[in-house]
């Protein structure tokens, strides 16, 4: 029965920007196509709920070695993930991630920010990365590295208004995450500079 | 007391809500053609008794305005609908739990635009929650939504570049503007929690004043 | 507190629920007494005392033979365990006092509670997850 197939091995977490992906090796049986099956415990279950596990559906009897397990580590809890092979009617013992996985520990990654002037206009566009993340914004005109102002922003999908400059000048922004269900920022993404139509001598 | 009831029963009993204008809404049931008539009935949630709505007993149309009785937005209910046809009738057939806060649509917000040399200044106005008359007092959605926001979109005509900006009060100006050029607003609610979205409001367009 | 990935969550499944709450006339939360009259002041201690009103006894009664259900219902639980331990640091800073008012309020819903079966009151709990939030979110 369930011995003959080996439990999956280097069961680990991939966490980048709030997507987790569960992976493990292929368990090799020659000439066989092996399925794997996938289920998760939050914190809950483990105290509340005589430490059930849930299976993850799109992951039952996957040939795939990973399964995106995001739409379900949706806490900000301590969560065990498990693995197990399935070869016809035969099974492997259950293989469990070493520790526990919260999402607080996902890598975070500066925006994609484009800068750009229209006129005397500042603007930006930030590549969209799911509701769970909000976008700040620094920008200074150049010179004036003390006066440093600050917008946050949820919704972006387009082309959005940051300021208006004054004629001539150079103004600088750079933008950062920050992900409020687990209280955390990205490190900034490289500043970038663009400099505003106009003569400099006009004064707003 | 009850008739043997074996018409067939209404379908599709739903709540539609705009700016929490509450009205009951139904399809005829399958077959039968002209003549059928209808009542209606409607439930507090958690107090359960069912109250007949006299203005919709009887009526032929498939709709029933329900906002009256429903504009306490701190409670949820229920509506139910019976049909009549030559003397058989059908089943009550209800809604599902109505939640007048979750489950409206919020109209997009009214925009005014004017324009004072190179610059163009908006103000938004956000819809009002339904009311039994003009002459009682008006709720507007932003008291209703707290963390009600606005997302604008500003298209320059000319070279066809549009920008978006999010704000939480009410007014915008943009300033340094090309002039003679025509610039076209809408604007859209957003409401984050719960989650809420309005449609964008028709373009107004208004021209910055030409260099002298 | 956001409570935005639980709406999420309670939305996804809130007509599956609520449709298996067949009684009309009972609710655990808004009747006899809303949740709406609760004063500002007790606001803290009642959502607290709620937190774990629905980790110790709703939750793990509200299993289905629906495996989306299921997996939404867990992780509408996990959130709710991790809200309330952010409110539990606020009960150690002594921010969340628990009055006489606010006692006497959860009691009231612990009555509506047992008034009923235990698997028709954790239904019925867990489909008005709406009734608290719109509350909770009541500015």
């Amino acid at each position: 029965g369930d011995a003959l197939l080996p439990a999956p091995q280097s069961i680990s977490i991939l966490s980048t920007n709030m997507k987790h992906f569960l992976t493990w090796s292929p368990v090799i049986v020659q000439g066989a196509t092996v399925r794997y099956s996938v289920e998760f415990q939050g914190e809950y279950e483990r105290d509340y709920a005589n430490g059930s596990w849930i299976p993850i559906s799109e992951c039952s009897l996957t040939t795939a070695t990973v399964c995106d397990i995001t739409p379900d580590i949706s806490a900000t809890v301590a969560y065990k993930l498990r693995v197990r092979a399935e070869l016809g009617a035969t099974r492997s013992r259950w293989g469990t991630m070493k520790g526990f996985f919260n999402r607080v520990t996902t890598s975070l990654t500066p925006p994609l920010l484009r800068v750009l002037a229209d006129g005397h206009h500042l603007l930006v566009e930030l590549a969209d990365m799911g509701p769970a993340f909000q976008f700040r914004l620094l920008y200074w005109k150049k010179g004036q590295e003390s006066r440093v102002q600050q917008k946050v922003m949820r919704e972006v999908s387009s082309v959005v208004h940051l300021d208006t400059m004054e004629a001539g000048a150079e103004y600088c922004v750079k933008a950062q995450t920050h992900v409020e269900a687990i209280d955390r920022s990205s490190s900034f993404s490289p500043t970038q500079c663009v400099r505003a139509q106009g003569d400099t001598s006009v004064r707003l | 007391g009850e008739l043997y009831c074996s018409l067939p029963n209404p379908r599709n009993v739903r709540f539609e809500s705009i700016n929490m204008k509450n009205v009951l809404h139904w399809s005829a049931p399958e077959g039968t053609g002209d003549g059928v008539l209808y009542k209606v009935k409607y439930a507090v949630y958690g107090v359960g008794k069912w109250i007949r709505k006299p203005e919709c007993r009887n009526i032929n149309r498939t709709w029933c305005d329900l906002s009256s009785e429903t504009s306490d937005y701190e409670e949820q209910y229920y509506a139910s609908v019976k049909a009549f046809l030559n003397g058989t009738c059908s089943d009550w057939m209800e809604t599902t739990r109505f939640n007048p806060l979750t489950d409206t649509k919020i109209d997009p917000p009214m925009v005014s635009v004017s324009s004072t040399g190179k610059s163009i200044s908006i103000i938004l106005t956000a819809p009002e929650k339904w009311k039994r008359s003009p002459e009682e007092e008006s709720v507007s959605l932003l008291q209703v939504y707290p963390g009600l926001q606005y997302k604008v979109s500003v298209l320059n005509k000319k070279t066809k570049k549009r920008w978006f900006f999010s704000i939480s009060n009410n007014s915008l100006v943009v300033p340094w503007l090309e002039p003679g050029t025509t610039y076209c607003v809408s604007a859209q609610i957003h409401v984050t929690t719960p989650l809420l979205d309005s449609g964008f409001s028709k373009e107004r367009c208004i021209a910055t004043l030409k260099d002298k | 507190l956001s409570m935005t990935e639980i709406r999420a969550g309670f939305s996804a499944i809130k007509a599956n629920i609520q449709s298996r709450d067949p009684i009309r006339s009972r609710s655990i939360l808004s009747h006899p007494h809303s949740l709406h009259k609760v004063k500002s002041s007790d606001r803290c201690c009642i959502t607290h005392h709620l937190f774990t009103f629905y980790v110790d006894k709703v939750f793990k009664h509200c299993r289905t033979e629906d495996s989306f259900v299921n997996r939404k219902i867990s992780s509408i639980a996990n959130s709710f365990l991790g809200a309330r331990r952010r409110l539990g640091q606020c009960r150690e800073q002594n921010n969340c006092v628990c009055g006489e008012e606010s006692t006497e309020k959860f009691k009231q819903i612990l009555a509506n509670y047992e008034g009923l079966n235990v698997t028709s009151a954790a239904m019925k709990s867990l489909g008005e997850l709406d009734i608290l939030l719109d509350w909770m979110e009541k500015s």
